[in-house]
């Protein structure tokens, strides 16, 4: 087993992916800081002012003079309300809600990256681990051999696994590395806030923890992690299914960017919640912002998740173990 | 390909695997089981240092603050802002925290804020519109000026406004404050004359609290609007238009020296 995973690793190193993968990271996180420095730029010569209080209070006033406007949708005005109420009380307790620091941008990155991007990146190599052999027509020569097949997809799958955590492990590592050339590299001990209820009357602050920003960073990255693994098992899936890359990749891609979509406008529709693409921002929950569903919560979330993983898997394996290959 | 290095980044990859599981698990139970810690570590914020080097402007109050009306956005607020950069070589810095169709019940309870009572206190001037939505409910017109709902307004904002002015000059005895009192935006109307009694006694209340308190500047503006009401509306027929707010801006900046 341990021989023909190593001969899946190599495979994979071999066609340089994850170097691509690294290279895009990079160009996009490059990116990203520079948009950041600039917006923290024009926002400190706007006030004049350096204080993260003054200007967190500005955008407090900000968010409850859009309140005040009747041209909102109720379901926009309940998450500036949330978003609000978490502000000030962050102000309240005198918490800088982003301590300027590459943590707190690597924090962010990844809050942000966890429903598309990250996705997208593991894509680009569980979408043709299986579907490749078929086209390069090395499947036979995999299968010839004396071992049996549900071991050579299982190879595959640890492949798939050890490779998506190597990319959340880059992303971590150069969003860091480079967002701290500008922004510094401190900032681990940072406290953030955990531990919000958001509920039909707004935020509830009673259950609120206080954590390091490292404690919070690794189970954000849990999370991030549990996604892309469920993400890379379905277009595993599919590429065991459907024998064209190109089109596994389109089905996948159309379901990740319609969840995006869906996201901003199912509030209406409830059952779109057991979909697994409005569930993939699982870190909205441990920042405590509005769920997209009414009633949808971590393990929720985490569930619809598990469901759609193992079915995942069995059909592939299934799959891989009954069909003909000429 | 070297077997080492393949087995160098399998090694690594298997680590994270585990490292990423450990943070899922560890996401998971403290969401559900982690105990709520109170939250101690919150400091007080330092106290504001006294710098001569700048001049702060702290605006408070409802949408004439926030600069409704005026096409540009900036309102009075920004107005008298531009104006005093003209007048003095020191930098000035703007704090704008009004917030539309505020009350003056509401502006008390954000005077009771921490960060908000900070920064007045390092404030040198502070601006202030209340007033206008207790009496209007936001433009509605004054539907019962005479009956006894008024006069329950009425003493509810005099006791808001003795308790904000209160709050400003505990955080903060010595800035000055400039209080921009009530105009009448329904002066045309049929019954404007019944309303413009009204704010001329809410006025001379608010002067008369304003004056018991240091520092405090009452600046009517009922006399601006009285005659040429319309020209100086916006299209709502309640707020000032941009000539309106200079009016303002003009009036209130003539009154600012240090």
């Amino acid at each position: 087993m341990i021989k023909l995973v190593q001969n899946e690793m190599m495979k994979l190193i071999a066609k340089k992916r994850l170097l691509v993968i690294a290279a895009i990271i990079a160009v996009l996180v490059a990116l990203f800081t520079y948009a950041q420095y600039k917006q923290v730029e024009t926002q400190r010569h706007k006030l004049g002012t350096n204080d993260w209080r003054t200007i967190l209070q500005q955008q407090i006033i900000d968010t409850q003079n859009r309140l005040s406007s009747s041209r909102i949708s109720d379901d926009w005005k309940k998450q500036l309300k949330v978003g609000l109420q978490q502000q000030q009380y962050y102000l309240d307790h005198n918490i800088n809600p982003s301590e300027p620091g590459a943590p707190t941008f690597m924090r962010m990155f990844l809050e942000n990256s966890i429903d598309l991007f990250l996705p997208l990146m593991v894509m680009v190599i569980a979408s043709d681990l299986v579907s490749s052999e078929h086209s390069l027509g090395s499947i036979k020569l995999l299968l010839t051999r004396p071992v049996r097949r549900w071991k050579v997809l299982l190879s595959k799958y640890i492949t798939l696994c050890l490779s998506i955590s190597l990319i959340v492990a880059i992303t971590g590592i150069i969003s860091y590395l480079i967002s701290g050339m500008v922004f510094g590299y401190k900032g681990w001990g940072a406290p953030v806030l955990t531990g919000f209820n958001v509920t039909n009357q707004g935020l509830g602050t009673e259950s609120v923890k206080l954590l390091d920003q490292w404690q919070f960073l690794l189970m954000d990255f849990g999370l991030v992690w549990f996604v892309a693994i469920v993400v890379g098992t379905l277009s595993f899936m599919l590429s065991v299914l459907i024998r064209s890359t190109a089109a596994g990749m389109g089905v996948m891609l159309a379901a990740l960017i319609s969840g995006a979509i869906l996201s901003n406008m199912v509030s209406s529709w409830n059952s779109a919640k057991y979909l697994f693409m409005v569930n993939l921002r699982l870190t909205d929950y441990m920042k405590g912002t509005a769920p997209p569903i009414e009633g949808m919560t971590l393990s929720f979330s985490l569930a619809v998740l598990l469901v759609w993983w193992a079915a995942a898997l069995a059909v592939a394996f299934w799959v891989f173990t009954k069909r003909d290959v000429y | 390909m070297n077997k080492n290095i393949l087995r160098v980044i399998t090694i690594i990859a298997a680590i994270f695997f585990v490292l990423w599981l450990g943070g899922l698990g560890w996401a998971m139970a403290d969401y559900y089981g982690g105990k709520p810690n109170p939250i101690t570590a919150s400091k007080a914020p330092e106290k504001a240092k006294e710098n001569g080097k700048e001049l702060r402007v702290v605006a408070i109050g409802d949408s004439l603050t926030r600069g409704t009306g005026d096409e540009s956005g900036k309102g009075y607020v920004g107005d008298v802002i531009d104006e005093l950069k003209t007048k003095t070589k020191k930098p000035v810095k703007l704090l704008n925290l009004g917030v539309n169709g505020q009350r003056s019940d509401q502006l008390r309870t954000q005077l009771g804020q921490k960060e908000v009572q900070r920064q007045i206190q390092r404030a040198n001037i502070v601006l202030m519109t209340i007033g206008g939505n207790d009496l209007f409910r936001g433009g509605q017109g004054l539907a019962d000026y005479q009956s006894d709902k008024l006069q329950i307004i009425e003493k509810s904002y005099l006791q808001n406004l003795t308790a904000i002015l209160k709050q400003i000059r505990t955080s903060n005895p010595d800035a000055r404050v400039f209080f921009v009192g009530l105009y009448n935006p329904f002066m045309n109307l049929n019954e404007g004359k019944n309303i413009s009694k009204v704010i001329r006694r809410i006025n001379y209340e608010s002067a008369e609290v304003s004056a018991s308190f240091p520092k405090v500047v009452f600046v009517p503006t009922f006399d601006l609007f009285e005659l040429k009401v319309n020209d100086y509306l916006y299209s709502d027929k309640f707020h000032p238009n941009t000539k309106g707010h200079r009016l303002i801006a003009e009036r209130v900046a003539s009154l600012i020296t240090w």
